[in-house]
């Protein structure tokens, strides 16, 4: 948000209304529930105050009563009346818009801390009325999405999250709201949905990997060409391919001789907390993603050794996400004791 | 929100501006009529320019020519009106700014803004007229402004008309029960609260505490109502239908006026014969003068209001509201026996050096002796035997007014018979004054009450003859008696009415002249009931349901208001709810788990039909086979077809029928 | 119901015991065109069911036991070089049967499972550039250990999703169990138990089930399932459509078995948790919600 590096009270006073809905705002969120699953907008949840427009309009129609109040005229009268329930009215209509509106929070991909994490939220309108200009974003900001809800239909909306340290954090709160019809009011309210953002370390710049017997020779090229490396010849068995039977030599031997290839799945290394040399633990923990994604991205089956925990060598886009797992959740202030301790 | 790129000069997607446009089209409309033409011409070539500078893309005027044409605007206003403050030049301003601010609505708050405007200029057009049509249009602009305002908030391109209409329609209906609750229940404040601008209101047309030529006569085109009066039980003839306005004794030469005088005492006045009372309703006149017939009665004066020493009933402060009183008079008097010398020099002034033949005339009747009532009749008997014309466009008169009327025109109007008639007495000797006020009432045929219209406006003279005081004299009906017996309106018609029947066609005379009753009865209701609903007939109307005083009034709109609201928003709430399926079996069905629910077998959610009604059987066997039948016609019903077919859902209605008993 | 398919389940539960629900479901499996995968550790009567499925449908069917150095051609067949007409031959390999009872799949390199699995998909076998239509009907069933085990390549996701279900058999009921020990070997019985269908009547069947009506209510009902899968923070994806298309096929299939010609809820029901949950892949292990928590959660529209 711009200004925020004013003084608060100032800020407050430059913009009362928004200075307001963030006093409520953090009131609710100390009297929040606990993350559901799934959340029904109640009415006792929604919070309203005019708009800036809101108060144009009031102060317009308090200047038109005064005018038919001076002039004696009925039918200013009327419309300056008319005018206020109008205001009233849209009151009760932007409060109502988004009553009975069902959000839920859908799967999301792991990310790398410092990318943005997206998250799929579902928003429900189970009654037959059309809600236009619903409003959905997450309460600290981001970027603001408006959207015409359906009657009886659910839409699937993706939220980008910005993410700040590694781990497994708690979805962070949701802010749904809405001015419609006619802007004079602005409704709201703030949920958190139950679901887990993963959050891997991010990765460090690049460098070369660990070899298996720790000298660090490249073993990303190598591990690419190994993939059609020739190895050798053997004999024939049934149900080999006939591709791979060597023919120039049949004439010669007078039986078939198929070409073995090497490939670069055999290659394997070990990727250990304790090769980093990174002084602090999250730079190990970047380091370690970074192989992580370079011994990945080579072919290579790897094996990922942490303080306290083990996964033996594999190959895959599973292994790659276990591996990140490990790196995200591992809990860095208990290594360190265990260090210690050695 | 991001600002749209500089280089889009809106802020609305196309469709809402046409939209825009033409609903300040609407809002604009009737005032086009009445700004000077160069600004209607500006604000229509404005809106065109909006047009094509949308069309074509053309680039936001630079800040420089705006500034400039905002000065030429209030230049111009200036140059028409004189100022720029009071209601003409501040409705033309206004005008003027909503045109000007079409060359700038880059971000939303300035189609918020404009839209606001649209509200404000809506208002007044209520200045200039009240008429009941204006609560269509009023109804018509709010729905449409509205709308368009609702199409400014929406998001993501312009809603569909119908959708932006149909929300605008909704919110104002929902508005009006409250707009009425506020209406009958906000304690009016009496008004003004500042002073009022001279041109406030309506140009009206009425009589002032000045005449001059002509005056009169531009009244007598105006079909405008003056007041409604409604008798309690008798009915004064047509002849003594003077309804006394403002009375006026100073001449200089050309025009009657009444300066202020120093307060007198109530002169005395003996009413005798029989009286009549009524109610009238005024229309605001902006003047302290009410009407009565001649004369009112001092012991049953309505409330704040006073009788002058010249018997003109007064308000205590000018009409600004529609006011309703009730007042008492008796046409047979005898006014002010006595008359001081004061008095009487000041009723006989007379400017020196004007109209010197018709001052030499009088001098020779006073001469040639004979009394008061002979040079009274002198002066009738001239205007009824000479060649005086009765006629609603006299030709215009030079500097004495008096002798050109006299002696060369003699074409007038009843302000100029009146007017050298009391110049006549004066020169003779006699105390005179220009009385001026209505003349006649023209009964409804469809309410009990009379009307008096602008056009009954009339002027006469009273002369004070010593032994009988104060006597009305009208030299109008000497020359053109008709014009006592008939209004006005009729007289010119009769001619006409009796031209068609001559052709024998139909006789659309009649036809109008019922027309015009039917719509003045309702016109009558309309300003009686809705116009004349001020501070004095909202106490009037909550004192007889008890809420008489500010604080209960306050207390019944706020208990009133919030009631409306939790049911609208009640209502709103309850269309919010998931929706009732529109599936009639799974209407049908959840009549019956509901039922079975309230006897505590609720369908789990995810559980069914079937397992339900197992689970039931176990749980409740004496329900076994009402339930299963139920499961079974529910199931048949719903996943047998695409479409439930009669018969199925007949059997469903049957097994949720047997289920109930 | 059809008579024969009566008889079938009768048969069958003859063999297999207190397993009513896991031969129907087999069954319908199997009627809706689809591959079974069995999973159970060793020793729970995989094998019996596939064969006793084998006979009672009355298909022809080869075994093929998995093992770590079992390859492509060992299953899909080889061309062989015969010196004496110095051309290749095409022997055809087992996968050329009705019924392929795989044993262990998951015990067989990526490899040899991939090439199963593209036979399965496509019903035909490309060797050398020559493509080999199937046998129709062709159905595969195959067992696995659960993939806990040592020495198995779990099947990938996307390979498990070519089965149409995926049923585990559970230990038996005491009853069950103790005739199973008193009572003649299983396998003695299936050699003396008749055929109750013909491969004919069988496809004659598969047309039915596609013929069993599914109401729209019914189809939202499905898709209200996979949506809420989709949604659910603690999987990693919903089900697809294809897994949604199974899951009609599957409870069509139920529908007929349950002789009735429409579809109902409950049929989705009965299917969902073997037609699902091999689908599904949870975020982290051991949070995945149950097939029983997602029909508990997903009101019936």
């Amino acid at each position: 948000m711009n200004g925020a590096a004013a003084h608060p009270l100032l800020d407050g006073l430059r913009h009362p209304l928004r200075a307001l809905r963030l006093r409520i705002e953090r009131w609710g969120q100390r009297h929040g529930r606990s993350p559901q699953a799934s959340v029904t907008v109640q009415r006792g949840r929604i919070y309203i105050l005019p708009t800036r427009f809101g108060l144009g309009f009031a102060l317009m129609t308090l200047v038109m009563l005064l005018a038919a109040t001076n002039y004696a005229n009925s039918m200013a009268f009327a419309l300056s009346f008319l005018l206020a329930a109008l205001g009233l009215v849209s009151m009760h209509q932007t409060h109502a818009n988004l009553i009975g509106l069902t959000l839920s929070a859908g799967a999301s991909e792991p990310v790398f801390a410092g990318d943005g994490a997206r998250v799929i939220v579902n928003l429900g309108n189970a009654s037959s009325v059309i809600r236009l200009s619903v409003e959905l974003r997450w309460a600290d900001g981001g970027t603001l999405a408006v959207h015409d809800l359906p009657p009886r239909d659910t839409q699937r909306y993706e939220l980008v999250c910005r993410t700040g340290r590694r781990g497994r954090h708690p979805l962070p709160m949701l802010r749904l709201s809405t001015e419609y019809p006619l802007g004079l009011f602005r409704a709201w309210t703030t949920m958190t949905l139950r679901g887990a953002l993963l959050v891997y370390p991010q990765p460090a710049a690049a460098g070369p990997l660990p070899s298996s017997d720790g000298s660090g020779q490249r073993l990303a090229s190598q591990a690419q060409a190994g993939q059609d490396d020739f190895a050798g010849f053997r004999d024939y068995r049934p149900g080999d391919s006939p591709r791979l039977i060597h023919w120039k030599s049949l004439p010669r031997t007078g039986r078939p001789l198929i070409k073995q290839f090497e490939s670069g799945s055999s290659t394997e290394v070990w990727l250990s907390w304790q090769q980093t040399a990174e002084p602090d633990a999250e730079a190990r923990l970047s380091r370690l993603a970074r192989w992580v994604l370079d011994a990945e991205a080579a072919g290579a089956r790897y094996g990922l050794r942490l303080p306290g925990s083990v996964l033996p060598p594999a190959a895959g886009a599973a292994h790659r996400a276990a591996c990140l797992e490990q790196l995200a959740l591992f809990d860095a202030a208990a290594a360190q004791g265990r260090d210690r301790a050695r | 929100m991001k600002k749209p790129a500089a280089s889009r000069i809106d802020a609305l997607p196309q469709r809402s501006l046409w939209r825009l446009l033409g609903v300040m089209l609407l809002v604009i409309a009737p005032h086009l009529l009445r700004l000077p033409p160069w600004e209607s011409a500006a604000v229509l070539a404005l809106g065109v320019w909006r047009v094509v500078a949308t069309r074509r893309q053309w680039p936001a005027p630079h800040a420089a020519i705006k500034a400039g044409l905002t000065i030429l605007a209030f230049v111009g206003v200036y140059a028409s009106f004189g100022r720029v403050w009071g209601q003409h030049p501040g409705v033309a301003l206004l005008v003027i700014m909503l045109g000007l601010k079409l060359t700038e609505l880059r971000a939303r708050r300035d189609v918020v803004v404009t839209v606001f405007l649209l509200y404000f200029l809506l208002l007044t057009h209520f200045l200039f007229s009240q008429e009941l049509w204006t609560l269509f249009y009023l109804l018509a602009c709010t729905i449409a402004v509205t709308a368009v305002l609702a199409d400014t908030h929406h998001a993501g391109g312009a809603l569909p008309a119908r959708l932006a209409l149909r929300i605008g329609g909704r919110l104002i209906a929902q508005s009006l029960p409250l707009m009425l609750l506020m209406f009958l229940l906000c304690p009016r404040i009496p008004g003004p609260l500042w002073t009022l601008p001279d041109d406030a209101g309506a140009a009206r047309s009425g009589l002032s505490e000045t005449m001059s030529p002509g005056d009169v006569a531009r009244l007598a085109s105006s079909d405008e109502v003056a007041f409604r009066v409604r008798f309690e039980g008798a009915i004064p003839p047509a002849a003594d239908r003077y309804w006394r306005g403002p009375v006026l004794w100073a001449f200089d030469g050309r025009s009657w006026s009444a300066p202020p005088q120093p307060f007198t005492a109530n002169p005395p006045l003996q009413l005798e014969g029989p009286g009549y009372r009524y109610e009238t309703t005024l229309e605001p006149s902006r003047t302290p003068w009410l009407f009565a017939l001649d004369y009112a009665d001092a012991s049953a004066l309505p409330e704040r209001t006073r009788l002058s020493s010249d018997y003109e009933l007064m308000s205590w402060k000018p009409v600004n509201e529609r006011l309703r009183y009730v007042a008492q008079s008796q046409p047979r008097h005898r006014a002010q026996p006595d008359l001081s010398d004061r008095e009487r020099r000041r009723l006989l002034t007379l400017p020196a050096g004007y109209n010197a033949r018709a001052r030499a005339l009088a001098q020779s009747w006073q001469q040639a002796g004979g009394g008061d009532r002979a040079i009274v009749d002198r002066a009738l008997a001239m205007f009824r035997d000479e060649a005086f014309f009765y006629t609603l466009e006299p030709p215009r008169l030079g500097r004495d007014s008096v002798d050109e009327f006299l002696f060369q025109t003699r074409r007038g109007f009843c302000e100029h018979y009146a007017s050298s008639f009391v110049v006549l007495m004066r020169a003779a000797g006699l105390p005179a004054r220009v009385v001026t006020g209505y003349l006649g009432a023209e009964k409804n045929p469809f309410g009990d009450h009379y009307v008096v219209r602008q056009s009954d406006a009339h002027a006469w003279a009273e002369v004070w003859i010593a032994g009988f005081g104060w006597t009305r004299i009208d030299p109008t009906a000497t020359v053109s008696p008709a014009r006592v017996e008939q209004s006005l309106g009729a007289l010119g018609s009769g001619t006409r009415q009796a031209r068609e029947g001559l052709f024998g066609a139909l006789d659309w005379q009649t036809l109008r002249y019922q027309a015009r009753s039917v719509y003045d009865w309702i016109d009558a209701q309309w300003n009686g009931l809705v116009l004349g609903y001020g501070t004095d007939l909202q106490r009037d109307l909550l004192d007889r349901i008890g809420l008489g005083n500010w604080r209960d009034m306050l207390l019944a709109l706020t208990g009133t208001i919030t009631a409306t609201l939790l049911l609208i928003g009640g209502l709103m709430m309850r269309k919010r709810r998931p929706a009732a399926p529109t599936d009639a079996a799974l209407r049908l069905w959840r009549q019956a788990t509901r039922q079975l629910q309230a006897q505590g077998l609720p369908q789990n959610r995810g559980e069914g039909p079937r397992d339900f009604a197992d689970r039931v059987a176990r749980e409740r066997p004496a329900l076994a086979a009402p339930v299963r039948a139920l499961a079974r016609a529910y199931l048949q019903a719903r996943y047998e077809a695409v479409e439930p077919t009669s018969e199925a859902l007949r059997e469903l209605r049957l097994a949720v029928d047997a289920l109930k008993r | 119901m059809n008579p024969h398919l009566q008889d079938a389940v009768a048969s069958l539960s003859r063999i297999v015991l207190g397993k009513d629900r896991q031969l129907r479901l087999a069954l319908s499996c199997l009627l809706a065109r689809g591959h079974l995968l069995v999973e159970d550790l060793p020793g729970m009567g995989k094998t019996t069911v596939a064969l006793a499925l084998a006979r009672v449908l009355g298909l022809t069917h080869h075994r093929v036991q998995f093992t770590s150095d079992l390859l492509p051609a060992d299953i899909l067949g080889v061309s062989i070089y015969e010196t004496a007409s110095g051309n290749f031959r095409f022997h055809p390999g087992p996968v050329f049967t009705q019924l392929l009872l795989a044993d262990e799949i998951n015990r067989a390199s990526p490899k040899t499972q991939s090439a199963l699995l593209e036979a399965m998909a496509e019903e035909q076998v490309s060797i050398d550039g020559q493509t080999r239509a199937l046998p129709q009907p062709f159905f595969v069933v195959a067992t696995q250990n659960p993939s806990d085990q040592v020495g198995v390549f779990a099947l990938p996701e996307s390979q498990l999703d070519r089965f149409l279900m995926r049923i585990s058999m559970g230990y038996p009921a005491a009853a069950a169990e103790r005739a199973l020990l008193t009572e003649p070997e299983r396998r003695d019985l299936l050699l003396g138990l008749a055929p109750s269908l013909t491969p004919e009547a069988l496809i004659e069947l598969q047309r039915e089930v596609q013929q069993v009506r599914t109401a729209p209510a019914l189809i939202d009902y499905i898709l209200a399932l996979v949506h809420h899968t989709r949604a659910h923070p603690a999987l990693q994806h919903g089900l697809s459509p294809r897994a949604a298309l199974a899951l009609r096929h599957a409870a069509q299939a139920w529908a007929l078995i349950d002789g009735r010609g429409s579809v109902i809820p409950e049929d989705v029901q009965a299917v969902f948790a073997a037609v699902a949950t091999h689908r599904l892949q949870a975020r982290s292990a051991g949070t995945a919600p149950s097939a029983q928590d997602i029909l508990a959660a997903v009101a019936i529209p």
